[in-house]
């Protein structure tokens, strides 16, 4: 899923730590919604919300359905702006890649969201419909299901899904630090080729120097 | 993406004034405080903390700064309150009115005011408390300032009625196709982007004069 670029929904920053928007972006959202409530219900009914997403994003019609349903949990047929600011902050970590931040920081409305039965708990088979808008890989699905169905069910309740959350923030972190230093790690070794260069240049050689080093103390 | 505003305001207000310079006009205050910039450095601090207080924006602190700067903050909290006002409303010729009305105001509040900038340049002890009492003499106008403040910049609101009217006008597209014609909902989303339409086509209006 990619966020059209230009639109209004590109524009707003989603902090990277809590992966929420900060009160003058929720302001300047409000408005957006307020724009397309159309009939004044402070709801958008499911053609306003497909064509909405239709236009922000390059979801497909099917797509956009499930996440309708999704976020009609009580089947009015409408969503509210909760649900709406919800969608967008979904939307917004997937274009900045903190599906995992955002996964773990907002752990219960999204075991809310994927547990479409009201059951409490979920199957494999709800993160695999909702795979687009929250990134979990087969192999990530296969062990989740291994390592963190402790009652053996089949079904995450919430705290195995927390700790799933809590397990995959770890692994994200992880990498990131990885990442970080073998960014970090060019760097450096471009800053130690530079310095021999420097030296070549204004002609230091290092044996001149231990050799100067020597004549002066003898 | 703040400033935007403040120069497409800028414009219409130096349109508003064409060929009505007066030496009282705020646009030469304007001038004459970023000319003389360096010298009114000292009392700046103690203007932008009250304006941060208020909870004003990065780009429209440093217009309302060059104001107070000039020491004719009354003056230019007007002309800071006016081009919000620019943002939403549109009808010009209530807006000139209503502008010409509060400079006429601010003018009979606040006579001599740029002789007394002079003076204040030129002691750094007097500019400070001459900008101590230009913020006491613009407390009345905080609440209103505040309330402009708090209103979204112009680019994005036009961005978000483009937006909005694009995704409108194929949703009038399916409620025609589903519904019909004659529903009530089309109809209603009908008059809505009408509206829209206008709204934005208004605005533009008085973006070009």
């Amino acid at each position: 899923m990619k966020l059209k670029q230009g639109s209004f929904l590109w524009y707003l920053y989603l902090d990277k730590l809590y992966c929420l928007l900060s009160v003058r972006n929720v302001k300047a959202l409000v408005e957006y919604f307020h724009l397309l409530d159309v009939h004044r219900k402070k709801t958008l009914n499911d053609v306003l919300f497909y064509h909405f997403l239709h236009h922000v994003t390059d979801l497909k019609r099917n797509q956009i359905t499930i996440v309708f349903n999704m976020l009609d949990w009580n089947a009015v047929g409408e969503i509210g702006f909760d649900q709406f600011y919800m969608l967008v902050c979904i939307l917004l970590a997937q274009e900045n890649h903190l599906e995992e931040q955002f996964i773990f920081r907002h752990s219960r409305p999204v075991f809310e969201l994927l547990d479409l039965d009201g059951e409490l708990k979920i199957g494999p088979s709800n993160f695999h419909m909702y795979n687009f808008l929250f990134k979990i890989k087969k192999q990530q699905l296969r062990d989740l299901y291994h390592d963190f169905d402790i009652t053996g069910d089949c079904r995450l309740n919430y705290k195995e899904f927390k700790l799933f959350t809590i397990f995959s923030m770890n692994k994200y972190q992880e990498s990131q630090k990885a990442v970080e230093e073998e960014k970090a790690l060019p760097e450096k070794k471009v800053s130690q080729v530079n310095v021999s260069q420097r030296e070549s240049l204004l002609g230091i050689n290092h044996f001149e120097s231990v050799s100067n080093y020597n004549c002066e103390h003898l | 993406m703040e400033e935007k505003p403040f120069k497409a305001l800028a414009k219409s207000s130096g349109h508003r004034g064409s060929g009505k310079s007066s030496p009282h006009d705020i646009r030469n205050l304007c001038t004459t405080a970023t000319q003389s910039q360096p010298k009114l450095n000292v009392p700046l601090p103690t203007v932008r903390e009250d304006s941060e207080l208020e909870g004003s924006s990065v780009g429209s602190t440093t217009c309302w700064s060059y104001n107070q700067k000039a020491g004719h903050d009354s003056d230019g909290g007007w002309e800071e309150s006016d081009d919000g006002e620019d943002k939403d409303s549109f009808k010009p010729e209530e807006l000139d009115e209503h502008a010409l009305m509060e400079l006429e105001m601010r003018r009979g509040s606040s006579l001599g005011g740029p002789l007394e900038e002079d003076d204040s340049k030129t002691d750094d002890e007097k500019s400070s408390s001459v900008s101590s009492l230009n913020i006491s003499k613009h407390t009345p106008h905080r609440a209103y300032w505040v309330e402009q403040q708090s209103r979204l910049p112009l680019p994005l609101t036009e961005l978000m009625e483009n937006e909005a009217l694009e995704i409108l006008t194929k949703a009038l597209r399916s409620y025609r196709s589903e519904i019909g014609r004659d529903h009530f909902l089309t109809k209603q989303l009908q008059r809505y982007i009408e509206g829209l339409k206008r709204r934005r086509n208004k605005r533009l209006q008085v973006m070009v004069i």
